[in-house]
């Protein structure tokens, strides 16, 4: 049995830096950082004050069903917006609609959706302040009053699956699903599952879609409390970096067996070559300083895709920025690649760290990198750190050494992640 | 092509439910039907329209005695540290330094974040004019403090448990609402398949029985007002149905490769055979009434086992008891099996333990299991009024017990996710039963 080809016929991006993926590369590529004090909440008495938000967003710009809206939360706004994209620019739907109505629905069964979801946030639960405030510490109050307090709606807001429900609903689409609550690596993960549900046959067209928006107060002093936060900007792999700065928003893909584009006459963007993904199980938040996990994971991705490392022509590393999780990642790109390491590059510098949407976002850009043949640089790397000695990373532009990129991703619990992609 | 295909054996079972702490207490309650319905201790719920559910109880993790691990698990990770170390204990297995990136881990997740009284303690310390603080969150409590924070995060479920038993493969925990633990059980089925590993810890944990959690059912008004009688709210499939009962919990499997889990002697109770996997992309909270959606996974979860109705002994219905979802599951349950539907068992055990929602696939999977090796099919607690639009041969009164061939577990969730995972006897897979010895 032949595995079939998984091939990309649709791309979406939204986060600070732009609002699709073409924007999002030619800012990073003309060194600019999104980047900058936090609007949300006034963060003047506050001991961390940077993100990359997405500046002045417009709920009915990305989803302009307005009765949605108050069924569903910021980061379904984002991702939304980015899995419309993706399959708008596949094109599927159009070409599906046009069929006999009595003809759509084995696509609409063949046709699934994966996403890469934050899970649960600490600002959504604020909701119950007022009627908390009313009870005064009497719960039997807080039942009693709770429908005139509280938006009836309040727990479908909070689903962490919406995205998942809202994109099935708006586009009819019935076929295989998930939705991965794995911090970081989720948005990875879902291109991983869609290429691997394409392969064994499961559905013939997956939409995979990473989102997040966790810049909110209780979540950005939690991650400064445990230092993860950088004081002044993100700069991955050099010797003065201090941490990870939050970015939000989503990236998103249209994958298809190659078969499923060809029918349909699609252009086709590139292809899944193989992935793969691996845990360490030291913790939540403990990572092994030798890289094992990353490395392991690089090593079925190249296994996956029937790859050599010498075949990958530029690395998008992780690059989050923290003094561990870099310096693990260059000792796992060391044990892998050595010396014959191909340009490696990140992207979090310039938009932030989007958490569950960081991986698929990355991987939607290398993308558009390899398109115009370009590495971008990495403009706040001044020092490579002696301990991040041997990855290939520059703050100006190089060239990929070939058309294939790798793509990294790590997330709490120990989790590494590893893709590989070719442009067309 | 299934010829070629690895096989997975489930090997090790464990259960926390509100009707027992472990899976032999578990089990005489749901062949029992002794309902876990009570009225709520864990909080006062006197002033909610709903104020009963069925709580885990007298609970205490007694075999995960890890006073500084359990410091980072809320109440539904204590449930999942103690249903996983049953399944392993049970399984007679567990990953050692040589063979742990060969086990992976799979697991159906609440969606709850802080806990009640660390909200409490943040709301009295910067949110009593009813709005945030931001500035004060500075110095509160709850807010600063990391162990909140870990017990918060969506992914701390995953890295407790490999973390305890040092799994090394692929980790993952997945949320489709009340149809995660069966998204979990089908995850793990295709890891092993994939050859990515040999074996994995599979289940679901999930306590919403907290202020907000009831409020945000409450609101929905999903859940069933029969305050006064809390044994009887849950009924499945009967005409008086009003809504679910709320349960919490933790159901885990141990899953092996087949001929690995064979090569040492283990004992298998079923085959995990087959899963389907479906999108209804109706409405976030309904069902399609004429079971479209459901349809689908029943459908691929048949396919995927190379099996067809007539195979099907016994289906453990998602069964919510409210008035849409039974209706819808009874029409997809006639569409799938046609004439069969006269035949196959059909049983609803939230009848008995309640709604263990992102736990409940898992807790449900293992009851398949159960049956399969036991040769018993627990009953529809609570049933009285038949209602014509769920006309399905239930479990009623006693037990069935007959030889279960194979199993079919349902879970639907909010958003539209469908789940359905298939279970086959050991011996109709190679003539050998559970311990090995031919039947």
């Amino acid at each position: 049995m032949t595995m079939p080809k998984v091939v990309i016929t649709g791309t979406g991006a939204v986060c600070a830096a732009g609002m699709d993926p073409r924007t999002i590369l030619q800012f990073v590529l003309a060194g600019k950082t999104a980047i900058a004090p936090i609007r949300q909440w006034d963060t003047t008495q506050w001991p961390t004050h940077l993100a990359g938000e997405i500046a002045d967003l417009n709920p009915r710009a990305l989803v302009p069903d307005r009765k949605l809206h108050k069924l569903i939360r910021r980061t379904d706004l984002v991702g939304l917006y980015a899995a419309s994209q993706a399959i708008d620019a596949s094109g599927f739907v159009a070409w599906r609609d046009a069929l006999d109505p009595a003809a759509m629905a084995p696509y609409n069964d063949r046709t699934g959706a994966i996403v890469g979801s934050g899970g649960g946030n600490f600002q959504n639960q604020y909701d119950f302040f007022p009627l908390m405030t009313a009870a005064n510490g009497d719960m039997h109050a807080f039942g009693r009053d709770l429908s005139d307090n509280v938006n009836p709606m309040w727990l479908l807001r909070t689903l962490p699956n919406n995205v998942l429900g809202h994109v099935g609903i708006q586009y009819n689409l019935k076929g295989t699903n998930a939705c991965i609550t794995n911090h970081s690596v989720g948005g990875t993960l879902a291109v991983i599952e869609a290429m691997e549900a394409l392969r064994a046959g499961e559905a013939d067209r997956v939409v995979a879609v990473g989102h997040e928006t966790p810049i909110e107060p209780q979540m950005v002093l939690y991650y400064h409390r445990v230092g993860l936060l950088a004081s002044e900007a993100l700069r991955p792999f050099d010797a003065a970096r201090d941490g990870s700065l939050f970015g939000e928003g989503a990236g998103a893909l249209m994958l298809e067996t190659a078969a499923s584009a060809a029918a349909r006459g699609a252009a086709v963007l590139g292809e899944v070559l193989g992935g793969g993904y691996v845990g360490e199980g030291q913790g939540l938040l403990a990572i092994r300083a030798d890289g094992d996990g990353l490395a392991r994971a690089i090593a079925m991705a190249l296994e996956d895709a029937g790859l050599q490392p010498a075949d990958v022509g530029m690395i998008v590393a992780h690059g989050n920025g923290t003094r561990q999780s870099d310096a693990s990642e260059a000792a796992a790109l060391r044990t892998v690649f050595g010396a014959a390491m191909p340009p490696v590059t990140g992207f979090k510098w310039a938009f932030g760290h989007l958490i569950a949407a960081a991986g698929i976002l990355d991987t939607v850009l290398a993308l558009e990198a390899l398109k115009v043949n370009v590495v971008p640089g990495i403009a706040t790397l001044h020092n490579l750190d002696e301990a991040c000695a041997g990855v290939a990373v520059a703050a100006a532009p190089t060239v990929p050494r070939s058309n294939v990129a790798l793509i990294l991703c790590r997330g709490f619990a120990g989790t590494n992640a590893a893709v590989l992609v070719r442009a067309a | 092509m299934t010829a070629a295909r690895r096989r997975v054996a489930v090997t090790g079972v464990g259960m926390v439910t509100p009707v027992g702490n472990d899976v032999v207490t578990t089990w005489n309650a749901l062949l029992a039907g002794r309902s876990g319905g009570a009225p709520i201790t864990l909080f006062d719920a006197s002033g909610f329209s709903t104020c009963i559910a069925a709580e885990v109880k007298g609970f205490h993790p007694t075999l995960v005695e890890d006073r500084k691990l359990l410091k980072f698990a809320n109440r539904s990770h204590r449930f999942a540290l103690e249903a996983a170390e049953q399944a392993l204990r049970d399984a007679g297995i567990r990953p050692t330094a040589a063979d742990a990136t060969r086990w992976g881990c799979a697991v159906g997740t609440g969606m709850m974040t802080a806990d009640y009284d660390d909200l409490a303690q943040t709301h009295a310390h910067c949110g009593n004019s009813g709005e945030i603080d931001t500035d004060g969150l500075l110095t509160d409590g709850p807010a600063n403090d990391p162990l909140v924070f870990c017990r918060g995060q969506a992914a701390e479920g995953l890295a407790l448990l490999t973390r305890r038993f040092g799994i090394h493969g692929y980790a993952t925990s997945v949320h489709t609402a009340c149809a995660s633990g069966g998204q979990a059980f089908g995850t793990a089925l295709k890891l092993i398949r994939r050859g990515r590993v040999d074996r994995v810890l599979a289940g679901g944990f999930d306590s919403m029985i907290s202020p907000i959690g009831i409020s945000g059912f409450c609101l929905l008004s999903a859940l069933s007002p029969d305050n006064a009688t809390p044994q009887r709210a849950s009924r499945p499939f009967d005409a008086t149905r009003n809504g679910f009962l709320l349960g919490e919990g933790a159901g885990f499997v141990v899953l092996e490769e087949w001929e690995m889990a064979r090569a040492r002697g283990a004992h298998i109770y079923a085959e995990l055979a087959g899963d389907g996997n479906s999108l209804s992309s109706y409405r976030i909270t309904d069902s399609p009434p004429d079971g479209d959606g459901p349809i689908q996974s029943m459908h691929q979860a048949l396919a995927d086992a190379g099996a067809v109705p007539a195979d099907v002994d016994y289906i453990n219905a998602h069964g919510t008891s409210t008035g849409m979802n039974d209706r819808s599951e009874s029409a997809a349950i006639r569409a799938v099996f046609g004439a069969d539907a006269a035949r196959v068992h059909v049983s609803s055990t939230k009848s008995t333990m309640g709604h263990l929602i992102a736990a409940a696939g898992a807790v449900e999977g293992v009851v398949c299991a159960l049956a399969i090796a036991r040769g018993e099919m627990p009953i529809n607690a609570n049933y009285r009024d038949r209602d014509p639009d769920c006309d399905l041969n239930l479990v009623l009164d006693v037990p069935q017990r007959q030889k279960v061939r194979m199993t079919m577990s349902n879970s639907f969730g909010f958003g539209g996710s469908n789940s359905c995972i298939v279970m086959r006897h050991p011996d109709e897979v190679d003539g050998r039963g559970p311990d090995g010895t031919k039947s």
